[in-house]
């Protein structure tokens, strides 16, 4: 299992379209790649398969929250990587 | 419509494809004659025309039929008067008879000149009525686009066109489709072959003429092709100048296309009635990621 942990700090956060580009990419995988974050205000702690677009949006991760990306599978290695660097550039946004 | 008399002088080429009702060229006022249109002669023509001397009214026929018109329609089932004849004979222009009243054949005549003149293509596809939405199928051969109809109309759709749609832009600037002629009313369905539709399912399972309002592309389901997730991005496709919202589908084994190609439809009516699901889930989404980002 390859893991990581990273904060979102794209303007608005997951919606709609960050978080397409996110499945977009995690789909180009056959890892079981799963997302998690801890909710600030409840502290509950919430997960979301990475191939799911409603999954994701879910998960309501806003600007500054970190999430925990975790893969599992043949190209674990290379999907962390991909959505970290998607991440890391703040999903193309200006 | 009934010939009146000059028949021989068909074919006449109509320049431009309207009406024109020649009243004020008949009081001998032929600036801005429209002489490339059709030339109706309703009541109110007749009836000045029968005010006239008998030598101005052939003068003034004469002087419209000199203009080399392309011909001219008498409605309300009226016939040539004398002078109408010998002017139309002398400069070779036929005359029809029309039972409607002047309004009713302009407005009939006009549609039908304009459906002829309006710019038409054929394209490969099926195209259904999906409860009013006029969706084209397209997509490689073999991937079951005929199955696809089929299965819709089994649920009570509309046929227009199958395998090839000709499409036309009307007046209004919408793209109508409708079957080939010939092989209208017919399906092809790979291990069955012709099938004749409205034996099969009733008369309501055909619908001649739908405007375009979809074009669903179904393509081979490719897992890794980037595909749009959310329906946020819309595309569209061009035809004559017109541009067609456009979806595309990835077809996979198991798949029931009839029952997903119904909800596009269903979802391209709620767009055109203001509604866009993806769009104001993501603006609602917007909204509580940035309130809370503030906190």
């Amino acid at each position: 299992m390859k893991d990581t942990k990273i904060v979102v700090n794209n303007k608005v956060g997951l919606h709609a379209r960050p978080a397409s580009l996110f499945v977009q990419e995690a789909n180009k995988y056959s890892s079981d790649i799963q997302v998690s974050c801890k909710d600030p205000d409840s502290g509950e702690n919430r997960e979301a398969n990475a191939k799911s677009i409603l999954g994701i949006l879910t998960l309501g991760v806003y600007q500054g929250m970190e999430i925990h990306i975790k893969a599992e599978g043949d190209d674990e290695e290379a999907a962390v990587s991909a959505l970290v660097k998607l991440v890391e550039a703040n999903f193309g946004e200006d | 419509m009934e010939l009146e008399f000059g028949g021989e002088y068909f074919p006449r080429p109509i320049p431009e494809s309207a009406i024109n009702r020649p009243g004020l060229a008949l009081t001998g006022f032929f600036r801005h004659f429209s002489y490339r249109r059709i030339q109706v002669i309703g009541l109110a023509e007749f009836d000045y025309l029968r005010s006239l001397t008998a030598a101005l009214r052939l003068e003034r026929i004469r002087e419209v039929c000199r203009r080399d018109i392309p011909c001219m329609v008498l409605t309300r089932n009226r016939h040539a008067i004398p002078e109408l004849m010998s002017a139309a004979q002398e400069y070779q222009i036929p005359v029809m008879r029309s039972p409607m009243i002047t309004s009713r054949f302009i407005n009939a005549a006009t549609i039908i000149m304009e459906n002829l003149a309006a710019p038409q293509i054929r394209v490969q596809g099926t195209m259904v009525d999906i409860m009013g939405i006029g969706v084209l199928l397209q997509g490689p051969p073999g991937l079951g686009k005929s199955e696809t109809a089929l299965a819709l109309i089994e649920r009570g759709h509309s046929l227009v066109a199958d395998d090839v749609t000709v499409l036309r832009r009307d007046s209004e600037g919408f793209v109508i489709g409708s079957a080939v002629q010939v092989t209208r009313y017919h399906m092809e369905i790979r291990g069955l072959g012709i099938i004749h539709v409205p034996s099969l399912f009733g008369v309501a399972s055909m619908r001649s003429n739908m405007r375009l309002d979809l074009v669903i592309q179904m393509q081979p389901w490719d897992p890794a092709a980037d595909m749009d997730r959310t329906g946020l991005n819309s595309e569209t496709m061009t035809f004559m100048d017109v541009s067609v919202p456009l979806i595309r589908l990835p077809v996979a084994p198991g798949r029931d296309m009839a029952q997903v190609i119904e909800v596009a439809a269903l979802n391209q009516k709620l767009k055109r009635m203001g509604h866009d699901a993806a769009k104001e889930l993501d603006q609602k989404l917007v909204n509580v990621l940035t309130e809370k980002s503030r906190m």
